[in-house]
């Protein structure tokens, strides 16, 4: 109980040059933190800290150079391409900047996707399933194609994908950067409350320093390459919160210069 | 890095030295064992259905030295080449003419496209019974398939030509034939060359298959012939030339469009 | 026509003029058809309808060889050499580059043979599988399969390779095996890029199997072709390339159905869309 559900210790990673002779820059050297159960948990940091690269990592999408990545306590397998398990036996989801969605299946088609290759699709979880899709707010849009459906709609999908099989931890690498301001903020209310329902570990990686406060129990700061974490700032904005007028909260202004100062 | 380019990292494997190794040392035993199973299936298929491979290479070689192979393969030649001439020539001409037609162009063009789906070869006989039993029916049949892939290659490059360019040309004072000489044929060359990549082959072949049908020379004539002699080596012996030389022209081709592509740099290649 | 917050003010004239434009072009090439048939008409009557045949002539014939079956059936034996042909040589050429798909170093070791197969002139093979199979329909067959696959081959191929991998570590992320990436991604995505092959195929099929029917056959519409040349009935012989023209149409259309239907999550910047037939 006191253990914390994820744990990065001493994590380290460096891209191998191929061709060159000088070795290549540390990515992220000596990072470490962990996230516990239910926590929705923020990071920040500037453009080409490797922050997606650590959410590969802890995906087991990519290798590390170094260091530990403990889930539930055992450690995961993370230097070794060989002995990668993607998304940690479905324990890990992950969403990413780009929706990935398979363009040849309707919206219930992707979103049933991962029960179908985990075998779990019955009626329960099909109806769970159209469940999630109206309360996405994309309810009359199950079979359309998604090259039908705007940007906002396929993020909304790709979330719902990923949430309907229940992972234990998500993570979500800048989901919501290339919308325009309007439908970034009505999809962070919908992911909040889509939290509240399941409660589960987010981790959710954001270069936009209001959104990690608006969102998250907690905020890691990562400083530049190569990338340590440089702070970590305890929201104390209690929930329910109001996304829109975060910034109107009393204590959102010295968050946020403290924050922003962490990150120079 | 993203998803996607940390999953093409870790997918690709490095291009080692030994990997090439393996690839070229792979190559090497599967032409072996094509040869191997064509020397076996002549063995246990009798000489009427499989001919020996060296019985081939010797027949080869004595029509080489008699002279026969490289008057059937210049007659071959001859005849696409001459059948190329015609249909290029018309294949070019004639989209330069009609883009002057815009009217004519619109009032065609659908014909023209239905006609694509008339199997040329089909022709062939109707060709022999016009032309008679020289090379006119096959130099209709090769001018013909050259003039269609010549002719749509050059009638959608000028239809892409970019217009700002034209406008510009007459602005600037230009005739019609200068504009059509200097932006429009430049404009169109990536197509053209894509176009003569298929076109060149295709006149040979042609021709090849021409000569199955009509006339008493060429390598058509021979594989033709001979089959019908059942002499099966001499079956192989044209089939294998045949496909030497198209292949060889392919090869030729490639060379020199990287050459002529080199000081392009610009010069975007259509991939057909 | 942009609108600035309703109706374009000119929208109305303008749209008159494009039916009239429209109008105009179908015009034209009814004219033109005219024009062409009365060609043909002055030439049977001038020549002769021996060396030309006549439109009437070529289209009573054409109704009759339907009517009596006569034409369907020397036709059914083109469609069943193409046919046969076509997915003989396509089922090998899709499964090949899907079965190599983990084997990066066979592929490697096949491409020069499959380059060479793929520019050598398959229809030169044709006397050889007369020679082996005889002037039946089978020998038809081997060569539209032959020439077929070494076309869809290289369409199946570039279809799998246009995987994109992101799809797979998405789809590896929520648990799914080797087999269900098989099947769920890289199948679905190399779809488009096989029809673009069977499209490219289709023409080739059908001349193939005419081709070799005109070399030595005894059924089909190649052999009706030459039949007519011999018997200087050149009537018969238009009446068999129409026949022929139409099972090309009919072939095409049919891939593009098929094609249509499967393949309605395309974008519309798809690169494995082409405009024309």
């Amino acid at each position: 109980m006191e253990e914390p559900l994820l744990e990065i210790r001493g994590l380290a990673k460096r891209f191998a040059k191929r061709y060159r002779r000088e070795p290549a820059p540390w990515v992220i050297q000596d990072l470490t933190f962990s996230v516990s159960e239910g926590e929705f948990l923020t990071i920040i940091g500037p453009s080409g800290a490797g922050k997606t690269t650590l959410l590969n990592i802890i995906a087991q999408i990519d290798v590390a150079s170094g260091g530990e990545v403990r889930f539930q306590s055992q450690c995961a397998p993370i230097d070794d391409p060989k002995a990668l398990q993607p998304g940690l036996a479905c324990r890990i989801g992950y969403v990413t900047q780009d929706d990935h969605l398979l363009p040849w299946r309707t919206t219930l088609q992707n979103v049933l996707f991962p029960l179908t290759v985990q075998g779990r699709l019955n009626a329960e979880t099909r109806t769970r399933a159209e469940m999630l899709i109206r309360t996405a707010g994309l309810g009359g849009f199950e079979n359309h194609y998604p090259h039908e459906l705007s940007g906002g709609m396929r993020k909304r999908a790709a979330l719902i994908r990923t949430l309907v099989y229940n992972p234990p931890v998500i993570l979500m690498d800048e989901p919501f950067g290339a919308l325009d301001a309007q439908t970034r903020t009505q999809l962070q209310e919908d992911l909040l409350r889509l939290w509240n329902l399941g409660k589960k570990t987010i981790i959710f990686v954001t270069h936009d320093i209001a959104e990690a406060i608006a969102l998250g129990d907690r905020t890691l700061v990562l400083s530049r390459q190569p990338s340590r974490i440089a702070g970590k700032h305890a929201i104390t904005i209690p929930r329910p919160r109001d996304v829109r007028g975060i910034m109107t909260h009393p204590e959102f202004g010295a968050l946020y210069q403290r924050i922003r100062a962490q990150l120079q | 890095m993203t998803l996607r380019e940390a999953a093409i990292d870790l997918d690709t494997p490095a291009p080692v030295r030994s990997r090439q190794h393996a690839v070229t040392l792979g190559r090497v035993a599967l032409a072996a064992l094509l040869l191997l199973a064509w020397k076996l299936s002549a063995e246990m298929a009798g000489p009427l259905y499989v001919a020996d491979p060296i019985k081939v290479v010797q027949r080869i070689v004595a029509d080489t030295l008699s002279g026969s192979l490289l008057r059937d393969t210049y007659v071959t030649l001859r005849l696409s080449a001459i059948g190329f001439a015609l249909g290029c020539g018309l294949g070019i001409a004639l989209p330069f003419l009609l883009r002057r037609l815009p009217r004519l162009t619109a009032a065609v063009e659908p014909y023209i496209m239905a006609s694509v789906g008339i199997p040329k070869y089909a022709l062939v006989p109707l060709f022999i019974l016009w032309f008679g039993i020289d090379d006119a029916p096959k130099l209709w049949l090769v001018g013909l398939l050259v003039f269609y892939v010549v002719f749509i290659a050059v009638f959608a490059g000028i239809r892409s030509v970019d217009r700002g360019l034209i406008d510009m040309a007459r602005v600037a004072g230009a005739a019609e034939a200068a504009i059509a000489r200097e932006v429009i044929w430049n404009s169109l060359l990536p197509f053209f060359f894509a176009a003569l990549k298929i076109a060149l082959p295709r006149a040979v072949s042609a021709a090849i298959i021409g000569e199955f049908l009509v006339g008493n020379e060429g390598l058509g004539y021979l594989i033709e012939h001979s089959r019908q002699n059942f002499d099966t080596v001499g079956v192989f012996a044209g089939i294998v030339v045949a496909t030497a030389l198209v292949l060889a022209i392919n090869a030729l081709l490639v060379t020199v469009d990287r050459r002529v592509n080199a000081w392009r740099p610009t010069d975007r290649h259509m991939q057909v | 026509m942009t609108t600035l917050g309703g109706r374009s003010t000119i929208g109305r004239s303008d749209l008159w003029h494009r039916i009239a434009r429209s109008l105009r072009a179908c015009g034209d090439q009814i004219l033109v058809l005219v024009v062409l048939v009365a060609i043909w008409q002055v030439l049977s009557m001038t020549l002769g309808s021996y060396w030309v045949g006549s439109p009437w002539g070529v289209a009573t014939r054409f109704v009759a060889g339907i009517g009596d079956g006569t034409l369907l059936h020397q036709a059914s034996y083109t469609v069943i050499e193409a046919a046969a042909g076509f997915v003989l040589g396509a089922l090998p050429a899709v499964a090949l580059p899907f079965a190599l798909r983990r084997l990066p170093i066979a592929t490697a070791i096949l491409d020069p043979f499959m380059v060479g197969g793929y520019g050598a002139p398959k229809l030169a093979l044709a006397p050889l599988f007369i020679l082996w199979f005889g002037i039946g329909i089978e020998s038809k067959i081997v060569l539209v399969s032959v020439t077929v696959f070494f076309i869809v081959y290289f369409s199946a191929q570039a279809g799998i390779c246009a995987l994109d991998v992101a799809l797979v570590r998405m789809a590896q992320v929520m648990g799914a095996t080797e087999r269900h990436v098989a099947r769920h991604i890289v199948f679905p995505g190399a779809v488009p890029y096989v029809f673009a092959g069977l499209r490219l195929a289709m023409p080739y099929a059908i001349g193939g199997a005419i081709i070799a029917e005109l070399i030595s056959a005894n059924r089909g519409l190649g052999y009706l072709i030459q039949f007519g040349a011999m018997n200087f009935d050149t009537t018969g012989i238009f009446v068999a390339l129409v026949a022929t023209t139409c099972i090309v149409f009919i072939g095409n259309w049919s891939v593009n159905a098929v094609e249509r239907r499967l393949l309605r999550w395309r974008p519309v910047s798809d690169v494995t869309l082409q405009a024309g037939t």
